[in-house]
């Protein structure tokens, strides 16, 4: 697909992202953390 | 596209974690503290340029989402067993507070009385937040807003400084310390902030008290939007302000702390689950420090001042010996 096709899905998906309340971003963002690390053994260096 | 607005002041508070850190690390100071010093430099030595600003505005999602993940480090048996005398240290200290709040303002200050309800509501519930949230269910004036606002963050500056000293000095255990700032401090980054800089259990502690006090806000602006309709001059209350004001992310909290307790995160998941939210909390510090503007907190007036630091003075005073006792 052309990155003219993905166009609407991008714009749906920020347009939703936008729309949502700031704490549930958080627990979006806190998630999807979650789901790097448990799915990829990503590890994050401190 | 709005993202791209973002991403300046976005990879400004990656900067500035990444050099709170590694400042923090060859210095031998909190990493925290130092992360919220840079910003406060940065926004009022050097100037923040326009086009960061909508970015390094996302430090309270970045903050949310660092809570959602600490979620995974909790001991839910620790919390089980203490956290009943924990809830009702805060409900008893956050009524407390708006009640003195509300009387000095009232009947010793002679204050508007709208502006002693949103003083009393940030004082008592979750700072700037409860502020806004009450400020909108009690219409009150645009000025009385950005006073009340002023004074909180003040006070967030103060106790950021001084609280760490006293936990010190008096050599508190960190449960206590963590309890203590959770309980009597204003808004929940600097809890947090000054919470992990004593240690990680007391940040541990500080930001599950926070939560719970955190909670009440709902309940907080219910009353008041009832308080003021009644008198006519306000919005009609209804109960889907409880659920519409409750800070969401604890929810993600829970979540993840249910989890957790099941025993699904290895020991290497759950430690890059804790270097993750280490490191949200710097991006988070570094945004708040840049709020801490020291020309805005010189225009808080004299008496809003007074009355929130009489009733931090009791509120602090009487919490701490509440909890030398209980644990």
């Amino acid at each position: 697909m052309s990155i003219d096709g993905w166009r609407p899905t991008a714009e749906t998906v920020t347009g939703r992202w936008s729309a949502l309340e700031r704490d549930w971003k958080s627990v979006i963002v806190g998630g999807a953390i979650v789901a790097l690390v448990s799915a990829l053994e990503l590890q994050i260096p401190w | 596209m709005a993202i791209r607005r973002l991403l300046p002041g976005v990879f400004a508070l990656c900067l500035g974690a990444l050099l709170a850190r590694g400042l923090a690390l060859s210095l031998g100071v909190n990493n925290l503290l130092l992360a919220i010093a840079l910003g406060v430099v940065a926004t009022n030595v050097v100037g923040m340029p326009a086009r960061l600003e909508p970015g390094i505005g996302t430090h309270k999602l970045w903050l949310g989402a660092g809570i959602v993940l600490m979620g995974a480090s909790i001991s839910v048996e620790t919390v089980l067993e203490v956290g009943g005398r924990v809830f009702l240290v805060v409900i008893a200290v956050a009524t407390l507070t708006l009640i003195v709040v509300e009387l000095l303002a009232r009947n010793v200050f002679g204050l508007a009385e709208r502006l002693g309800s949103l003083l009393a509501a940030g004082a008592s519930i979750c700072g700037v937040s409860a502020v806004v949230a009450v400020a909108g269910a009690v219409s009150a004036r645009e000025e009385q807003v950005a006073y009340a606002a002023a004074t909180v963050l003040l006070f967030d500056a103060i106790t950021i400084a001084v609280y760490p000293i006293v936990g010190d000095l008096l050599a508190l255990p960190s449960t206590v310390f963590g309890i203590w700032a959770g309980v009597s401090m204003f808004s929940t980054g600097p809890v947090v902030a000054v919470g992990f800089a004593h240690s990680e259990v007391a940040g541990q502690w500080a930001t599950m008290t926070k939560l719970s006090r955190n909670a009440l806000i709902g309940v907080v602006v219910l009353a008041y939007a009832s308080y003021y309709a009644r008198a006519g001059d306000g919005d009609t209350p209804s109960v889907r302000t409880l659920w519409a004001e409750f800070p969401k992310f604890v929810v993600g909290f829970l979540a993840l702390a249910a989890v957790s307790s099941l025993g699904v995160f290895s020991t290497a998941q759950q430690a890059s689950l804790e270097h993750a939210y280490n490191w949200l909390f710097l991006l988070a510090f570094v945004g708040l420090g840049t709020e801490i503007q020291l020309g805005e907190l010189r225009q808080t007036g004299v008496m809003p001042a007074f009355v929130v630091l009489l009733s931090l003075l009791i509120a602090s005073s009487l919490s701490l010996l509440i909890l030398l006792v209980l644990f």
